[in-house]
């Protein structure tokens, strides 16, 4: 792993002062640097090192980030901004010690819905779980979408690091579902981006309708990791909620069946979402801990969401999907269609959970530890990414665990392998790792892009990366935070 | 892994935090209802005030990444272990959150002491049996009031919130056991040691638990009353966690009145026509998981009229007095209460009623401090003004 630089963050100021100038910021109860307050901030669920952090504060305006961002700009301190905590990949670990911005405690309001224009304004810190009561209580016939993820992580942290959710074989990545950002830049400017960006003062709650067509400057903040300003408000697009769901439970024998069902499933563009997992993740669901698979056991699962606005729409779409894997069938593949809904009847509610998303997971909260290797991946590379990785699994004696899912009518998937573990277990942390850096390695050498990646992992691409681009990565960041303030660290920076 | 002594009563539960939880936030808020949930957490807002983040002090104490000084006893006596975690975590730590809790507190309590005026739980036992610092009632002008024999198949226990605090419970209680014609004794009680436990003072547990075990086994009987939610919680959970063999039944009032209603051996002859709102104590829904069986009361009484808050059943917000916060941290006890009685206040009830003692207390001292316009009663408060008829089967 990396090692962490050691940065002086008091060689401007005292730590006094800066206590106190934070206190004049954001009032003394919101401001702490008590070693026990600072702990559940220095790590997370991964293997990424450990860092404290030096104060946490909890910021409730941008007024009161904008004078925060001057003040550590002109005596060069680290900022950190936090909403849950629960990424992975080290991202809210402060590498180089400064001030961690939790915006999950009172900057996570829904500022506004527009129902002509379908979109939600969201303060930093809103979490998917608060959207769907939102909608679900005010705007029924609207929907976001739903990650494979505990019901608190945030709304804009997914987007601005382009996770994926629940549509993703409609939408893609959802940072493209980003319609405006105000963002916090380090000289304390604020900055609107998208159709927000008209007038001088406040804009129009009902002005953030589009990211297009002026000069993308998205792009500086999507990503980034929180390396180039404090992202302060985020509006998403929403979309119809369709009266009508039907959920399929795609089964499949023979070890990479399912990537063929992930590709032309997905090419039909009548799914919302696909999802595969392997066998032992199913099992891990119905609450078999350390699964193994046996022989003649099917390989993969995949649910596939199709919605409809009618019944005549939905059987149209049903059609096409059963005759899609039907095909498959003909061309020799082994895959078993089933109706999930009942399927689902034979499990607990903590099995259902999968079919209602957001929802906490059994097989991703089981234990103390949770790693992985989240990456965008080449659809027609999935056979050769499962067949490798599934014997990096078993040459370790880590169950399998793959995570795949079809983005935007099958142009490129998901592919994402996850270890849990038990974190403070002696040698499990090691032993985990270098499972992961062994898939990591053979990933990347067949052209995966990991997101949300710990410093370890962005250390392995910047090796792999052409030089121009490295260069005018360096040229953004160096740009945009000349004192390198914004979470100093990540991308090795 | 860290060693722990065997000696923590806690010690499974300390193991455990190191092999669960990855700090996912679920145990945040209402598991899909999305509502708040935690006082502690909404209160202080840092992570260490959560269960998750509690649940990571346990670590860095134990891996020696934290020490022990003054700065951590808030983050971990200022919970009211209400339990909302538990309920909303779906990993398989939840059932254990509290526990693991009472563990780190037991575990501070041997380094540095418990918050606050937590000590005094204890200094007041040690004087009086009892941790209101009361002069210890023996009970028995109680036994000679109500005519009650030495020995008898029920014991009542009263509970010390009943006993020193919430006289007119204990004694809706009496009334009512004597009308429904039970055959009960009282006993010279010490504290059941729930408050002890709650805030990990534990010294005094095991002889507690054992003398009023012997002191109920000698009254003859079988069969112990509660009408407090801690002394039925404790009695119930924890005998048995710190190895109290006590070998009879327990039973809430409420359970008693239920049985006698299923059983057709009382039936209610009078109204009580008010619109009343059902507080679920956390001792008895998240902790026991009663959640149904006192509404299933309150819907026979004859004219009451039952409505319910918008936060109800398990993830009901807490009263603010459990867990040593009421000693402990008074003000903000208060604070928590006054937000259920907000929520009260939207139903349009007239009468916020409960099946615990020191919730009552607790409300009541937020109804007065924040002048709402609620009474506020136990359910046997309620049944003491019905007529009910006693049929012979």
């Amino acid at each position: 792993m990396t090692s962490i630089k050691e940065r002086n963050i008091y060689e401007n100021i005292s730590k006094e002062d800066v206590k106190a100038q934070l206190e004049s910021i954001f009032g003394k109860p919101n401001v702490t640097e008590k070693q026990v307050d600072l702990y559940p901030y220095s790590y997370d669920m991964t293997e990424s090192n450990p860092h404290m952090p030096d104060f946490i504060v909890i910021p409730e305006n941008e007024s009161q980030l904008v004078e925060l961002v001057k003040f550590c700009n002109k005596n060069i301190i680290p900022i950190v901004p936090y909403i849950s905590g629960n990424n992975v990949g080290g991202l809210t670990i402060p590498e180089q010690g400064g001030i961690i911005v939790d915006f999950g405690k009172k900057m996570n309001k829904i500022l506004h819905v527009d129902d002509e224009m379908m979109y939600a304004l969201l303060e930093p810190g809103v979490t998917f779980g608060q959207l769907e009561k939102h909608l679900e209580e005010n705007f029924p016939h609207l929907r976001y979408s739903y990650p494979f993820a505990p019901p608190y992580a945030g709304v804009v942290g997914n987007a601005i690091l382009s996770g994926m959710n629940n549509l993703s074989c409609k939408l893609g990545s959802m940072g493209d579902s980003i319609n405006g950002l105000e963002v916090i830049t380090a000289d304390g400017n604020i900055t609107r981006i998208g159709s927000c960006f008209y007038g001088k003062k406040e804009a129009d709650v009902k002005s953030w309708w589009s990211r297009y067509p002026m000069p993308d400057l998205m792009g500086l903040f999507i990503n980034w990791q929180g390396m180039t300003g404090l992202v302060s408000k985020c509006a998403v697009q929403l979309w119809p909620k369709p009266n009508f769901k039907k959920t399929y439970l795609a089964v499949t024998f023979g070890l990479t069946d399912v990537a063929s069902v992930l590709r032309e499933a997905g090419r039909t563009e009548v799914v919302d979402d696909i999802s595969a997992v392997s066998i032992e993740v199913v099992k891990m669901t119905v609450e078999l801990p350390e699964p193994k698979k046996y022989a003649n056991e099917p390989d993969f699962a995949a649910l596939l969401v199709i919605s409809a606005t009618s019944n005549k729409h939905l059987e149209a779409k049903k059609e096409i999907l059963e005759k899609t894997i039907e095909s498959l069938n003909e061309e020799g593949k082994n895959i078993v269609l089933a109706d999930v809904d009942e399927f689902s009847k034979l499990f607990s509610l903590r099995v259902r959970c999968y079919l209602d998303l957001p929802a906490a997971l059994l097989s991703l909260v089981e234990y103390s530890g949770l790693t992985w290797f989240g990456s965008y991946a080449p659809s027609h590379k999935l056979e050769e990414l499962i067949q490798k990785v599934d014997t990096i699994f078993h040459k370790h004696d880590i169950p399998s665990f793959i995570y795949m899912k079809s983005m935007k009518s099958s142009h490129y998937s998901i592919f994402r392998p996850i270890m849990r573990y038990k974190k403070f277990t002696e040698g499990e942390e090691e032993r985990y790792h270098t499972c992961l850096e062994e898939i990591t390695d053979t990933c990347i050498d067949l052209g995966c892009i990991p997101y949300k990646t710990p410093t370890w992992m962005t250390e392995k691409l910047r090796k792999k990366i052409n030089p121009g681009w490295l260069g005018l990565f360096e040229k953004v960041k160096n740009c945009l935070d000349p004192n390198n303030i914004f979470n100093p660290g990540r991308w090795n920076t | 892994m860290v060693t722990i002594k065997d000696e923590i009563i806690g010690k499974e539960f300390l193991e455990m935090a190191f092999d669960r939880c990855i700090k996912c936030s679920t145990c945040k808020y209402g598991y899909k209802s999305y509502d708040k949930t935690c006082p502690s957490g909404e209160h202080f807002l840092f992570e260490s005030y959560w269960a998750s983040g509690k649940i990571r002090t346990i670590r860095g104490l134990l891996l020696g990444d934290l020490e022990w000084s003054e700065d951590i006893l808030d983050p971990i006596f200022a919970c009211t272990t209400c339990g909302a975690c538990s309920d909303s975590c779906q990993a398989p730590h939840a059932d254990y959150i509290v526990d693991m809790i009472e563990a780190l507190r037991e575990l501070a309590v041997k380094n540095i002491g418990p918050a606050k005026n937590q000590k005094l739980l204890i200094s007041r036992c040690n004087e009086n049996f009892n941790p209101y610092g009361d002069k210890n009632s023996t009970n028995e002008d109680l036994k000679r009031e109500y005519n009650l024999p030495e020995k008898a198949e029920y014991v009542y226990f009263i509970g010390c919130t009943s006993n020193y605090r919430q006289q007119s419970l204990r004694d809706s209680s009496l009334r009512f056991l004597k009308r429904a014609g039970i055959n009960f004794t009282l006993i010279d009680e010490r504290c059941c040691t729930s408050p002890l436990i709650r805030t990990g003072q534990i010294s005094l547990t095991n002889e507690y638990m054992n003398y009023n075990i012997a002191a109920i086994k000698n009254a003859g009987a079988t069969k112990v009353i509660t009408s407090c939610a801690g002394c039925y919680r404790t009695m119930k959970k924890d005998f048995k966690k710190f190895g109290a063999d006590y070998g009879f039944e327990v039973l809430h009032t409420m359970e008693l009145v239920k049985q006698l209603l299923d059983e057709d051996k009382i039936e209610f002859k009078s109204e009580f026509k008010y619109t009343v709102t059902y507080h679920d104590p956390c001792h008895l829904g998240r902790h026991m998981g009663i959640y149904e069986l006192p509404r299933e009361i309150y819907k026979k009484i004859p004219g009451l009229k039952l409505v319910e808050m918008k936060r109800n059943r398990n993830f009901a917000w807490c009263c603010g007095a459990g867990g040593g916060v009421k000693i402990g941290y008074p003000e903000w006890a208060v604070d928590i209460s006054k937000e259920r009685l907000e929520e009260a206040s939207e139903t349009g009830a007239s009468i916020i009623t409960s099946t615990c003692p020191f919730c009552k207390t607790n409300l009541s001292d937020a109804r007065d401090k924040y002048d709402f316009d609620f009474l506020i009663l136990d359910l046997m408060e309620i049944l003491d003004t019905i007529e009910f008829d006693i049929k012979q089967n």
